[in-house]
């Protein structure tokens, strides 16, 4: 059972004849496929290292620029308020003025009006008049004679009462 | 192995060979290529399969490597590695009908076993030189024969080792078969705890021969 014989010998051979082939079958591909991999992976992570860095450098650029928009935007906004109310102001004053012309245009016809009102009154009150002083007196005067008096009449009249119409 | 201890002879160039032993170490050594050319055929960046196994087989033994025999070492690793995977199968093949274990030979255990230590001695003087010889008489000069005591175990212990352990797996099996007949599951628990075995085996010795490699092989100013 124990028996020792060339079979040892032979086994040794065997055994290194393996050795060969599975270096060279196996043992150098397999150890190169580990290496390539080892290197891909620290490539992998150097290159994400890398682009994490970029990223950071993008995202703070990005901030300030942010900001710089912000900035730009609330002197914007200022800027056009400021427009806005002098554009107000301005138009108000203008309203302003035109309600001025306005009242002076209205009190002018009103005026303007009273006169005519005024006239018309006197020719009015003068008719009447003449009508009246006809009857009462019952007896003609001369036309040249009536208009005289009635034309002394309403000249009192005038300067006592129709300068309060 | 049907008649235990029985072992059929040829003769070659007056040389005497286990014929049975030779069949299946060679079957053992097919099964290894066959294994490996499975595992290397479609190499990737990202293994699976077969080429996962092997790999990871070989990373973790070089990271013992590594341990063991320092930057030196993994010159040895191709050797480290087929020693395992050999030793692997060939105590497993043994575990199917009909097959037997080329490690259930002596010739086969003590044979690897002798190259290892051979390979140690060399190694010594080789990177070595006096201070390998030296270390015999280390702490004191009576130790050498002491020292000697361990070198000689070394090779007897490496291979008693496996070849008890698998020979003593077969007979069990075939033992247990012939007692019980009628109820196999000694016979199957038995199987299953001879994997085991095969698999603890095949470790032991490569991790022993890494041991003893190691002594001569690293440098000493390495960490």
């Amino acid at each position: 059972m124990i028996d020792i014989n060339s079979t040892l010998i032979a086994q040794i051979l065997n055994f290194l004849v393996l050795v060969v082939i599975l270096r060279a079958v196996a043992y150098k591909p397999i150890v190169k496929v580990i290496e390539a991999r080892e290197k891909k992976i620290k490539e992998t992570l150097d290159q994400a290292d890398m682009d994490r860095r970029a990223a950071e450098n993008i995202l703070a650029e990005n901030k300030a620029k942010l900001a710089a928009a912000g900035k730009k935007a609330e002197d914007i906004i200022e800027k056009a308020e400021k427009a806005a109310r002098d554009a107000r102001d301005a138009s108000i004053e203008a309203t302003k003025r035109e309600i001025e012309q306005m009242k002076k245009a209205a009190a002018e016809e009103i005026e303007r009006d009273r006169l005519k009102m005024t006239e018309s009154l006197k020719s009015e009150v003068v008719a009447l008049s003449m009508a009246a002083a006809g009857k009462i007196i019952e007896k003609n005067l001369s036309e040249k004679d009536n208009e005289s008096i009635v034309k002394s009449f309403i000249d009192k009249l005038d300067s006592k009462k129709l300068g309060d119409l | 192995m049907h008649e235990i201890g029985v072992r059929e002879v040829v003769q070659f160039l007056g040389l005497t060979f286990n014929w049975e032993t030779l069949k299946m170490t060679w079957l053992a050594m097919a099964i290894v290529i066959l294994i490996a050319v499975i595992a290397t055929r479609r190499l990737s960046l990202e293994p699976k399969g077969a080429q996962l196994v092997i790999e990871s087989i070989i990373e973790f033994l070089h990271e013992q490597i590594g341990n063991t025999m320092g930057k030196r070492g993994m010159f040895y690793a191709p050797l480290i590695v087929t020693l395992f995977l050999f030793i692997l199968v060939s105590n497993l093949i043994g575990l199917i009908p009909t097959l037997a274990s080329p490690t259930n030979d002596l010739n086969t255990t003590l044979g690897l076993a002798l190259m290892v230590v051979i390979m140690v001695h060399f190694l010594g003087l080789y990177y070595k030189g006096s201070h390998y010889i030296a270390h015999f008489f280390q702490p004191f000069k009576v130790f050498f024969f002491i020292n000697l005591v361990d070198e000689i175990a070394k090779p007897i212990t490496l291979s008693f080792r496996l070849f008890g352990n698998i020979l003593a797996g077969e007979i069990l099996i075939i033992i247990l078969l012939q007692l019980a007949k009628w109820w196999v599951i000694p016979s199957v628990a038995w199987l299953a705890f001879s994997i085991f075995v095969g698999v603890v085996q095949a470790l032991i010795f490569t991790m022993l021969t890494m041991a003893y490699l190691g002594n001569s092989v690293k440098d000493e100013h390495e960490s």
